[in-house]
Order: structure tokens, then C-alpha cells, then sequence
């Protein structure tokens, strides 16, 4: 099995990352305009773009004291590693470089966004992002763990961490199927690594904004795609992890894979908009007294599976 | 081709509005939500995320620092425009929108000589003095000072076209505060920081010793955070957080000075609302009841639909600062179709949506159980009356409350009866001249905050959503009658 | 291409990109003179630095994360020897995972996992 595919998937992979979250925030877009009672339309599609020729435009904010260097590197790693998790990320048979640890590079590139999210929250020197980073470390102590096992169990069910080889070892019944615990505690999980929605406690409006409250400009775009870059690049590996990759009948792999990746893109976008900010400080005792015993129970069943293969 | 003038335009199609609602612009507030809401442009939290500062309400003088401080702190290209009534918001929306497409508007701000020579904010508590106020918010006032009468509607479009708001404050600060260059600040904030750094390199932790100043000429000219006794029985660095006057998802002027050690509130202090200067403010949620009081005929019918509108109100900041800002929109959706006079019938099926999916959500139950308890015994005793007394309890408990009581009140919108404002409770409580129902709210602030988490905090806040108008109105009412 | 090459590859897209960005604002941005700005305090100024010493009241769940991330590190491995090592492994694993949630139970017992 080859390791990379070709020099121009390089270029493809952000590209189709880069719509699928263009996609995802246009949709929000609709769904907020028919929620406040605005026609809804394609012109309430492109209305978010609007804030790229504003980041373009602004004026530099020099606060007082910031930590400009470390500020600028951590909201700079939130897009970034959400691009480089697509490393791994199979596309109807396609991988930018199909890694035997495909699995734990896509896991270490989400978990640069605890670094990136706390430097944004610690740079400008100002309350509340201070509080807004901190808030992300807390919401990271709980949702990381089972995040952790429902990957395991996709992984353990294909006895491989390479992502085509879970994908192709889904023949006949997805993961989702037989391990839903583990696909909605991984779907939980992108939420929470986009803070997005109910995840939202970093950046909650009681923060004013927390860890986006002092950013403007282009450190503001750069922050703000990288939330959506994750939320898509999050859609796009539960398909080969949980729902068969490309694999379905009648149409090619990259369709289906398409498909599969926009439903699951819409139900998330669906879903961060039903529930209110899910603060950690009641979250954590949740995902550790319920979750992560939960999730180590669905490892086991694939592990029981493995053993009588 | 003028790349920046089209990049202007196209950037200007969906501003961000960072709303500053001054005691008494409730009205004005309101009609800003509704319109914002409409043409979908976002209302921004912070100065950062905003290219309009539109300032809602008559002028207030002792919130001139603030909003200036506010405006100081917005990125350019921006906009500053004043809406002292709700007739004036939508010009002054326009005439922000205008001046943010304009590279005219634009340029000479941006380019200004003295724009970076503000001192570094050195001073700290200035805004503490009513002389330094004054200083802040004379340019300020050259942009407000024409509608001191108030209230006539047509004064606002030809004021929120003032063209020195831009330019005001501006001038002002370069004179007055004399300070040496805010590009020196920041030089000296570096120097500070590596000298920081290297304290610490030698005597490991007790490079933090400096804390609390001490002559040391400290990054940006403000001191460290100092330290204080922590209820786990440790001693830990506290940070002082304003929340309010001009906060979003706030009542309009009230200012909670909070200490924070972590998340956690340690002391919270309300400070008396500074308002030298009530003429021309209106208690917009109350109204039915002054008006009543005063002699006026006044029907049941609307008194229900003003109460079930400011529930709707308090329940979108609610929501919103609990993180749910689908159902918020939601709820000033219902408000302002109210608020419209829109027919029960017609408000009902959509509000009866809301409440179920609001009043039956357990994630939001089980993220406001246990917060902000008071009892109904305990909040007679303080001289509650409204909703939040007969709730009793946390704040689930208080929103649910919420809830009843517009389902309630939205089936009596056409009732004819005249409003008796001694019986009928006015949205906070029974109003009474002397002692508004808010009051008693905000006296109970400081005790229930201390000890919360921050989001807790704004969460007990938000449930309780004192009305400082109420407390200007009280004085404007009893004033009359001395 | 390998593995590293790619990954490399594909930072290099992601940075060139993110340095494109910056660049057009650099271009655009309507001034190079910054906006001296104080951070946001509900219009009121700062008293003090907010970079501190904060309390973080969920320190002890740090401590049990840590045990867990452990853990990790050999359970990534450990998904790929399960039907070569048989019925062993999976016993050890799952008896050292009841051996960590029982530190989880006694922590959550002791009120570690609740700090407001």
C-alpha cells in the first residue's frame, strides 16, 4: 500500500476542507436567517463572507502589554492543525499520505488546539480570554478522554490505526451501527474541538467572547475559519472512521463519500444550534462518571469481536 | 482600480454593531435589536469585533468615559453614531453604514498624526473623577449635547449625522492628557517583560515579587495582579473585573465590580448608579404602570402585553448569556412582534414552540440547577415581589417562572379592564414610587454572587434582570412629588 | 511522497496560506498605526494586569488525565497486537483500565470532578 498519493492532493485536501467549511458556516448562515425571521436565500448564504473583506480591512489594535508572539502562534495553530489533520483523511480512495498511525496524527493534530486556543486566551493580557483559555483546558480534561476511546474502538475494530484500513474493514455494517456510543461521543467531540455551539464555553457570550474577545482583523478570520475548518475536517473523518468511507452502491467512492460527509456536516450544524453552551464545570463530572466508563465499555466490544475472528 | 474603496464597500454590506444602551434607551435599545435582527447585521460584544458603536439612549454624562473608552477601542475603519430615541436608530444606522463604506470617512481617522499618541491609559482610575469624565466625554457631548430636549423624534436623524463624532474624541485626547506616546508604552512594556523574565531566571518563583507594583514601572503602566486570601485557604492572585455598565446581554448601566481569583467570583460590589442627570429617561418596561399611576386610563390588555414582552426580553439575555443564541433570537423575535402589537393568536402557536423547547430542555436545566438560589421566603423578606419571589428557587426555576407567566399573559392581551398599578404586578414586581421592584434585585446581587463561577455569575444576573431604568423613574417620580 | 515529506508539504500549504492572509491585510488594513487599545472592560479601564497566577480549580482532574493519557499511549499500540497476543491482552487492558476508573470513582467520590 502506498504511504502518499500525489503532489496535487496537497493542494485538494485544503481546498475541499476550505469549502466543506465554507459550506458548513453558509448553512448556519440559512438556518440563523430563517430563526430570526430574514428571507432566506442564497443571499443569506454568502452574508458571513462579508467578514473577510472586514478582517482585511482593519486597522491593527495594539493593547497594552499583549504577548504578541505567542498570541499570534496560538491563534495561527487552531486553522493550521486543522488542515494538517487532513493528512490522513481518505477521499474516495485518495490520502494525502495514508500514515500507519493515521488515527493518532489526526487525535495529536486535535490536541494542538488546547495549545493554540490557551495561547489566544493568555496573549492579549486581558480578563476575559484569559478565562476563555482556561475554559478550553477544563472543557479539554473532559471531552478528550472519550473523544480518545471512541477512536480506539473504530481503531480496534479494524486492528489497524490506518484510516483506509478501518474505512475498507467496515464492509457490510458500519461502525456507526454497531458502536453508537462511540460515533456520538466522536460527534460530541468535534463540537468541542470546534467550540462551536454547545462547546462554546471558550468563547461564550458571557465572556464576551472570551479567547475571540480582544482579537480583530486578520487574527479574528484566521480563528474563526479555524473553528470551522475543524467542525469540517471533523465531518469528514467520521465518514471513513465510523461510516464506511466511499464504500456504497451505484455511484463512485468520492460521491458517496461526499454525501456522507455533507450529512454529517448538516446534522452537526443542526445540532450546535438545539442546545444551549454546556458549561465544564458541570460537563467534566458528566464525561467522567458517564462517558469515559461508557466508551471503555465500547472498546471492549470490538476488542471480544477481534478475539473470535 | 480602487481595490480598498470596493474592499470598504463590500465590507460594509453586514457591520457589526457594538450596542452601548445608556440608562433609559431601552426604546432605543430594542428598536436597534429589531432592525439588527432584521438586516442581519451581528451585534459584536467587544470594541474588537466592531465596526459601529451605535449608543442608545439619552446622553448620559456620567457614561460618557465609557462610551468614549469603548470608541477609543474600536479598529478602524469604524463608526460612532448616536440614537438617543427609537426613532433615531434606524438614520443612525444608515449614516453608520455610509460613513464605514466611505473612504472619505474612512482615510483621514485612520491616518490621523495623533491617533497613537493617547497615553497608554496610565492614569487608571480616571474615570473615577468627574474631571477626567468630563475631558473623555466633551467630544463626546459635541456629538450629543444638541437633543437636550430629549425627546423629539426628529431631532435624532440630522444628530446622528454629526460629522465631529468621528473626529471628537480624538482631538480631545491628544491635548488634555499630556502623556508621553503610546509607542513608548508599548516599548516600555517589553522592556518590562524581559526584565520579568529574567528576575525569574535568578530567584526562580520570587521573580513575581514585584506584584502589586511598588514603583516598579510596570508593562502599559498598570500593575500586577495582587493577591488575597482564596476560599480554598490559599493565598492567590486576584484579578478586578468590571461587569457592566456597558456589557452586552446587561442591564443598561449597572456596574458589578467582581474579584476574581480563577473563574470563581470571590467579592462582587454593586456600585450606586452615578446618575447625576435623569431628565428625558423613561422607564420603558413600566411605563403602563407610571402612566397609570399618574391618572391615566390604561387597559390591562396592555400592561399584559408590555410584562409579557420584557419577560420575552429578559429571557433572550438569558439565553443568550447561557450560550443558546437560536433561542434567543427566538425570544426577541417574539418580544418584538409584541412589542408590535401583534395579535395573541397569531404570537401564540410560535410561542408556545419557544416555551416548550426552552421550559423542557434538561441541558439547560441541568446548566442552571442549583444556581442563584433564593428562596420565596427569602426574597419577600428582601422586598421582592415579582416573578423572581414567586419562583422561588434557583435560576431554572426563575425562567420557567418566565415562561408561565408570558403563556399567561399572552392570553389576556385584549383584556379591557382598566390596570390598577397598586395590584397588577408591573414585569419586576409591584411597583411602587418609592421602592421599584428592581432595587430590591440589585440589593440581593452582591450576596448571590459571591462564590459563583463567572458564568454562573452572569447566569444569576441574567435570571434576576434588574431594570436600573425603574430606579432613575422612582427618583424622577418622587423628586415630583417633593 | 512519504509520510513526513506529506505532512511537511501540507504545513507548508497551511502556512503559506495563513501567510497570505496576513499579507492581503497587511495590504489592505486602512492604517499601520495601531489603534492603542485598552482591553475590554464594560467601558471602564483595567486596574491591573491580567496575566496572573489563576486558579485553576480543576487542577486534581488534571492529575487524573494525565493517568489516563498514559494509558493511551499504550492502548493506540495495543488495537493492533489484540488477536496475535489472544485473550491476554484484552484482560490486561480492561482490568488496567478498572484498576484507573476505580481512581476515577474514589476521586469523584471525594468531590475532585465538581469545583463551583
Amino acid at each position: 500500500m502506498t504511504e502518499a498519493g500525489a503532489w496535487w492532493t496537497l493542494l485538494a485536501a485544503p481546498a475541499m476542507l476550505l469549502a466543506l467549511a465554507g459550506l458548513a458556516a453558509a448553512g448556519h448562515a440559512v438556518l440563523a436567517a430563517r430563526d430570526a425571521g430574514r428571507p432566506v436565500g442564497p443571499a443569506a448564504m454568502v452574508r458571513p463572507f462579508t467578514g473577510v473583506p472586514r478582517a482585511l480591512l482593519a486597522q491593527p489594535r495594539r493593547l497594552p502589554a499583549p504577548d504578541v508572539l505567542l498570541w499570534r502562534a496560538g491563534v495561527i495553530t487552531v486553522p493550521v492543525a486543522a488542515v494538517l489533520s487532513t493528512l490522513v483523511i481518505p477521499f474516495g480512495g485518495v490520502t494525502v499520505a495514508d500514515l500507519s498511525v493515521g488515527v493518532v496524527w489526526f487525535n495529536a493534530m486535535e490536541v494542538l488546539t488546547w495549545a493554540g486556543l490557551w495561547l489566544a486566551g493568555w496573549g492579549p493580557d486581558a480578563a476575559f480570554p484569559l478565562v476563555g483559555g482556561y475554559r478550553f483546558l477544563a472543557q479539554g480534561l473532559a471531552y478528550e478522554l472519550p473523544l480518545m476511546f471512541a477512536l480506539i474502538s473504530a481503531a480496534t475494530g479494524a486492528q489497524s490505526l490506518r484510516v483506509g484500513d478501518i474505512a475498507t474493514s467496515q464492509q457490510g455494517l458500519w461502525y456507526a451501527v454497531w458502536m453508537p456510543v462511540a460515533f456520538i461521543v466522536y460527534l460530541a467531540g468535534v463540537l468541542a474541538f470546534s467550540f462551536l455551539g454547545p462547546f462554546a464555553y471558550p468563547a461564550g457570550r458571557d465572556l464576551a467572547g472570551g479567547v475571540m474577545s480582544e482579537t480583530s482583523g486578520a487574527d479574528r478570520l484566521v480563528l474563526r475559519a479555524g473553528r470551522w475548518l475543524w467542525l469540517a475536517a471533523g465531518a469528514a473523518m467520521a465518514v471513513p472512521l465510523f461510516l464506511g468511507g466511499g464504500a456504497g452502491p451505484g455511484m463512485p467512492a468520492w460521491a458517496w463519500q461526499a454525501v456522507k460527509t455533507l450529512l454529517v456536516l448538516a446534522a452537526l450544524v443542526l445540532a450546535l444550534r438545539r442546545l444551549p453552551m454546556i458549561r465544564a464545570d458541570r460537563y467534566v463530572e458528566f464525561a467522567w462518571v458517564v462517558l469515559i466508563p461508557l466508551t471503555i465499555v465500547q472498546v471492549l466490544v470490538p476488542a471480544l469481536v477481534d478475539l473470535n475472528r | 482600480m480602487d481595490v480598498t474603496g470596493l474592499v470598504l464597500r463590500a465590507a460594509a454590506a453586514r457591520p457589526h454593531v457594538l450596542l452601548a444602551t445608556l440608562p433609559g434607551g431601552t426604546a432605543a435599545r430594542l428598536e436597534a435589536e429589531r432592525v439588527l435582527r432584521l438586516r442581519d447585521w451581528p451585534l459584536a460584544a467587544t470594541p474588537a469585533q466592531a465596526d459601529v458603536l451605535l449608543v442608545a439612549g439619552p446622553d448620559c454624562p456620567d457614561l460618557r468615559a465609557a462610551v468614549n473608552r469603548l470608541w477609543q477601542d474600536l479598529p478602524a475603519p469604524r463608526a460612532l453614531v448616536h440614537a438617543p430615541g427609537a426613532g433615531g436608530v434606524e438614520p443612525a444606522l444608515e449614516t453608520g453604514q455610509a460613513r464605514l463604506g466611505s473612504r472619505a470617512d474612512q482615510r483621514p481617522r485612520a491616518e490621523e498624526p495623533g491617533r497613537t499618541t493617547r497615553g497608554g491609559d496610565a492614569g487608571g482610575p480616571h474615570h473615577q473623577e468627574p474631571r477626567g469624565g468630563e475631558d473623555h466625554g466633551e467630544g463626546h457631548a459635541g456629538n450629543g449635547g444638541s437633543h437636550d430636549d430629549g425627546d423629539g423624534d426628529h431631532h435624532h436623524a440630522a444628530e446622528a449625522r454629526h460629522g465631529d463624532s468621528q473626529a471628537g474624541p480624538q482631538d480631545h485626547h491628544d491635548g488634555p492628557e499630556g502623556h508621553d506616546g503610546g509607542n513608548g508604552g508599548t516599548g516600555r512594556g517589553h522592556a518590562g517583560h524581559e526584565g520579568h523574565g529574567g528576575h525569574e531566571g535568578h530567584g526562580g518563583h520570587e521573580g513575581h515579587g514585584g506584584h502589586g507594583g511598588g514603583g516598579m514601572e510596570m508593562p502599559g503602566g498598570l500593575p500586577m495582579a495582587d493577591q488575597g486570601e482564596d476560599r480554598d485557604g490559599l493565598t492567590l492572585d486576584q484579578l478586578h473585573v468590571p461587569l457592566g455598565p456597558l456589557l452586552a446581554d446587561w442591564p443598561a448601566g449597572l456596574t458589578v465590580r467582581v474579584t476574581l481569583q480563577g473563574d470563581v467570583v470571590r467579592e462582587a460590589e454593586v456600585e450606586e448608579p452615578p446618575w447625576s442627570d435623569i431628565t428625558g429617561r423613561e422607564a420603558f418596561w413600566v411605563q403602563p404602570w407610571l402612566r397609570a399611576a399618574a391618572g391615566e386610563p390604561v387597559g390591562v390588555g396592555e400592561a399584559a402585553r408590555r410584562r409579557a414582552a420584557a419577560h420575552l426580553d429578559s429571557l433572550a439575555r438569558l439565553l443568550s448569556v447561557a450560550g443558546w443564541p437560536a433561542e434567543a433570537i427566538v425570544a426577541k423575535r417574539l418580544r418584538d412582534d409584541l412589542l408590535d402589537g401583534a395579535p395573541g393568536a397569531s404570537v401564540a402557536p410560535r410561542l408556545e414552540r419557544f416555551a416548550r423547547r426552552v421550559g423542557r430542555s434538561r441541558t439547560l436545566a441541568w446548566m442552571t440547577r442549583g444556581i442563584g438560589q433564593v428562596s420565596t421566603e427569602e426574597a419577600r423578606e428582601a422586598g421582592v415581589s415579582g416573578p423572581a419571589a414567586r419562583a422561588g428557587g434557583d435560576v431554572t426555576d426563575r425562567y420557567r417562572q418566565w415562561l408561565a407567566d408570558i403563556r399567561r399573559d399572552v392570553g389576556r392581551l385584549e383584556g379591557p379592564s382598566p390596570l390598577r398599578p397598586a395590584v397588577d404586578e408591573s414585569p419586576r414586581g409591584c411597583w411602587r414610587d418609592d421602592d421599584p421592584p428592581s432595587a430590591a434585585l440589585i440589593a440581593l446581587l452582591p450576596n448571590l454572587l459571591t462564590g459563583a463561577e463567572l458564568a454562573a455569575a452572569r447566569l444569576i444576573v441574567a435570571s434576576l434582570d434588574p431594570d436600573p431604568d425603574e430606579l432613575a423613574a422612582a427618583r424622577g417620580t418622587v423628586g415630583a412629588h417633593d | 511522497m512519504s509520510g513526513s515529506t506529506a505532512a511537511l508539504s501540507l504545513l507548508g500549504v497551511a502556512a503559506l496560506a495563513v501567510a497570505g492572509v496576513y499579507g492581503a491585510a497587511w495590504a489592505l488594513r486602512l492604517s499601520a498605526d495601531p489603534v492603542a487599545a485598552a482591553p475590554f472592560g464594560s467601558g471602564l479601564e483595567p486596574v491591573e494586569h491580567a496575566v496572573s497566577r489563576f486558579h485553576v480549580r480543576w487542577y486534581t482532574v488534571t492529575m487524573l488525565f494525565l493517568a489516563f493519557d498514559m494509558e493511551m499511549v499504550f492502548m493506540y499500540p495495543w488495537t493492533r497486537v489484540i488477536p496475535a497476543v489472544g485473550p491476554g491482552a484484552v484482560i490486561e487492558m480492561f482490568v488496567f483500565l478498572g484498576v484507573l476508573l476505580a481512581g476515577v470513582v474514589h476521586a469523584w467520590r471525594e468531590g475532585a470532578l465538581r469545583w463551583t
